[in-house]
């Protein structure tokens, strides 16, 4: 588990929810990027920023709120309105320039560092594009007031006059009733204070009669809080309740800073008094405020049709830790179900019982499996961000393809391959892929094609990236890997593969010129190392002319395998079952012995060559003499060969997990394994294995 | 001690929130991401005060304010709304809402609109 430093839970759900928020706004903008800016996705785009403005405004990070607020008002402009001419190409520039500025501040945060960015000129660029589309919607604009000016008529509400009124006792406590006079003021800190007012007139309307205020417009007009910030907020009102009581009302108010209660001369009604007033109250009739507000259902339908499925959101290292503790349980497992004190007793009640454990561990397994895994799909939708923003930069059509994304890898890998996956199609871009010109010399279409494709294969997956671009040059290649001293054999010797193998070392880079892009001539190893990181292979193909594929082989499941032990001397050794075609127990006189003393096995005429599991790793055993052991064919990528070993144990489920540090790293291991007698047992790497015999081989020749 | 449910589509505003309110005292017994769920939880949790973001997909804050009047929901209501939202502060004062914090909001502020209802 990686080491986590414990951060204040608050920032940590604060960037992690604003990253994914800013995952969400890509994906709705790249799906929505080919048709005009759909309402839906207004919608969603401004929930998302005034979301993210909240957000940062709370943690006090200026900078993104403000920027995410004027992105915001662009989009609640835009979803007043209808506009026709929309220069969509321009505002998803606007979005992507703010999605980008502010995944960088997060970046600089979550690296502890202050995030200072000066959003001026991207304001700057949102406030012009607003302004353009005001002045160019003129018949958005009044759409747009029209909107407006419909409201009034939309619904309206009353406050209700005093509680009392109607009442049939209202005579008597006409007679008894104080007219009084209050006039309160607000902190500053306050806002709308209109608003606030407004709670204070339900309040007094609850125990009083004919109440009345200044200023009258509170509901309608939000400018009154302005009156009142200078003024005070004045209420006229004529109750029985005491003057305590009334205190208690008063201190009741939020944000009241200071408030005056006076009573007015007893006979002086309210409505006489009226006049006295200002003209303010002077059409204010006892009816008092009429409202009208907008009843605005900008809850559109639309927003309905985007139902997520219910989910909850876990740390990964959580799944970690269930990960690693299924895999203890599947030790554990065959621990108890192999242990050798079991054998040879008659267990029939036993045997069922762990046949039952097995099947649910198991099954379990496959859960925390399935948990795992996520679909390539985001991943693969960023590439198309990707190919939109070079296109543009470096002045070449290219479409990008995309094929398989609804493919499901582990989590891990998926963090682990969009680093990768993007500097191969920024090489792909700048260095596969001609200028427009020389392609239409070429006689190809004017408009480069990438394909990104990820399929299943056996117990892997396989994401190919693939352009119709100029193919590699091994003229070329081999000439820069001699100039950078990489290769030590004669280029003749050579395989077409291997030659394009070259491109993987460190510090190898064909292109002369360095672009903003790619080439940077770090390239290409940091891809290998990256795709190794998650026990991946790469591999180039590529036709001078017709284009490269470049296709990255990752293993399904990182931690668990079926595995057929093996047993050679004292030791066992694991091979994974998916990479073994057939065991058998060969004849002495099947066996082909060349020159060089290598054996060799001929099976449905073809000869597959032997590798001595004893002799490899110099184990010592008593079985030596072929027919007395067992073969087991194996295959890869790059061909089949027989493993020769003393007998096979049995299939099992292994746990994968890495070799320690101290044992000297070994190109035909790909880890270790704990058996259920609690015995080591190393995982041989087949293909790693395949790769070592011909290297042997052409060594000897 | 004072029930509440939190409703915000922003987890991070229902967790600054939940943290604030569970320093001061009173007791978060629920939370919804938007105005529907929202509505489905005020009936079995009937908690003594909702706090209701506005700007929220599925269901905004105002109807669910207004299902919950018209459900005869007891539960105190208080808007959150962002600064720039006036109108459906307003509207939703209108609709029967106890009172309103504007985020970005401090705490002193929201313990004293507590306080006050």
């Amino acid at each position: 588990m990686s080491g986590n430093t414990e951060r204040d839970p608050m920032l940590e759900m604060y960037i992690f929810e604003s990253n994914q928020l800013l995952e969400q706004l890509e994906q709705v903008i790249l799906s929505s990027e080919k048709s005009i800016v759909s309402e839906e996705s207004i919608n969603e785009i401004f929930r998302i920023m005034h979301t993210i403005k909240g957000n940062s405004a709370m943690m006090l990070f200026n900078n993104i709120a403000t920027l995410a607020h004027a992105l915001e008002d662009l989009f609640d402009f835009l979803r007043q309105g209808e506009f026709k001419d929309v220069d969509s190409e321009k505002l998803i520039d606007r979005v992507f320039s703010v999605v980008d500025f502010i995944k960088g501040e997060l970046f600089k945060i979550e690296d502890e560092k202050e995030a200072d960015a000066d959003p001026e000129v991207l304001m700057q660029h949102i406030k012009e594009y607003l302004l353009d589309l005001k002045e160019n919607n003129t018949e958005g604009e009044t759409n747009h007031e029209k909107k407006q000016s419909n409201y009034p008529e939309k619904q309206q509400y009353y406050i209700s006059s005093s509680k009392s009124s109607g009442n049939k006792i209202e005579k008597h406590i006409q007679d008894i009733c104080i007219n009084y006079k209050a006039v309160i003021y607000f902190e500053e800190a306050c806002q709308m204070e209109n608003m606030r007012a407004y709670t204070v007139v339900r309040s007094i309307n609850e125990i009083a009669m004919n109440v009345q205020f200044i200023p009258a417009d509170i509901l309608e007009n939000d400018k009154s809080s302005e009156v009142i910030k200078k003024e005070g907020f004045t209420l006229l009102f004529k109750t029985d309740v005491s003057e305590e009581a009334l205190d208690k009302i008063f201190q009741n108010t939020v944000f009241l800073k200071e408030y005056e209660l006076m009573r007015l001369p007893n006979e002086c009604d309210i409505y006489t008094y009226k006049p006295k007033l200002e003209i303010l109250l002077e059409d204010s009739s006892l009816e008092l405020q009429e409202v009208n507000t907008k009843c605005n259902d900008f809850n559109s339908s639309a927003s309905s049709k985007m139902t997520k499925q219910s989910s909850i959101n876990v740390k990964v290292n959580k799944l970690d830790m269930l990960m690693d503790l299924v895999g203890e349980l599947v030790i554990s497992e065959a621990m108890v179900t192999q242990n050798p004190e079991l054998q040879g007793l008659n267990l029939d009640n036993f045997n069922k019982a762990a046949r039952q454990l097995h099947k649910i561990t198991n099954d379990l397994q496959d859960v925390v499996m399935s948990i795992r895994m996520v679909p390539l799909s985001l991943t693969f939708q960023k590439m198309n961000r990707l190919v939109r923003d070079m296109s543009k930069k470096i002045n070449k059509e290219v479409e990008l393809k995309i094929i398989g994304e609804e493919t499901e890898v582990d989590k891990n890998i998926i963090e682990n391959i969009s680093d990768p996956l993007m500097h191969l199609i920024r090489n792909a871009m700048d260095h596969g892929i001609e200028s427009s010109e020389k392609r239409v010399q070429n006689h190809k279409p004017k408009k480069g094609k990438i394909i990104l494709q990820a399929k299943n294969s056996g117990g892997d997956v396989l994401i190919i990236v693939k352009d119709d671009g100029q193919g590699l040059s091994k003229e070329k290649i081999i000439n820069k890997a001699f100039e950078k001293g990489l290769i030590d054999k004669e280029p003749k010797e050579m395989t077409d593969k291997e030659i394009y193998s070259l491109i993987f070392l460190p510090g190898f880079s064909t292109n002369e010129e360095i672009t903003e892009y790619s080439g940077r001539g770090v390239g290409m190893d940091v891809v290998t190392k990256n795709i190794e990181r998650i026990k991946g292979k790469i591999s180039v193909d590529s036709i001078a002319g017709q284009g490269t594929t470049i296709t990255i082989k990752i293993p399904l499941t990182l931690a668990i395998i079926e595995g057929m032990i093996i047993s050679v001397g004292g030791s066992t050794y694991t091979i994974p079952i998916v990479s073994i075609r057939e065991s058998f127990r060969p004849k002495e006189e099947e066996i082909i012995v060349d020159l060089q003393g290598n054996e060799m096995i001929l099976i449905r005429g073809q000869s597959y060559p032997i590798v001595r599991i004893h002799e490899r790793y110099h184990v010592n055993t008593k079985i030596k003499k072929i027919s007395e052991g067992i073969l087991i064919m194996v295959e890869c990528d790059e061909g089949s060969i027989c493993i020769f070993a003393d007998t096979l144990l049995g299939e099992q489920q292994v746990v994968v997990k890495p070799l320690p540090k101290y044992v000297n790293a070994s190109k035909s291991l790909s880890g270790c394994t704990l058996l259920g007698d609690g015995s080591i047992s190393l995982i041989l790497d087949v293909a790693g294995l395949i790769y070592e015999y011909k290297q042997k081989g052409r060594d000897d020749e | 001690m004072k029930r509440i449910m939190v409703v915000d589509d922003a987890a991070f505003m229902r967790m600054s929130l939940k943290m604030m309110l569970e320093k001061n005292g009173y007791q978060v017994v629920g939370e919804a991401e938007n105005g529907k769920v929202a509505v489905q939880k005020a009936k079995k949790l009937n908690p003594d005060i909702i706090t209701m973001d506005i700007t929220m997909p599925e269901m905004d804050g105002i109807t669910a304010l207004k299902t919950l009047k018209e459900v005869g929901c007891k539960s105190k209501i208080i808007i959150i709304s962002a600064l720039g939202q006036e109108s459906h502060v307003r509207e939703a004062m209108i609709l029967g809402a106890n009172n309103f914090i504007v985020k970005p909001y401090k705490e002193p502020h929201v313990m004293e609109i507590l306080s006050k209802l």
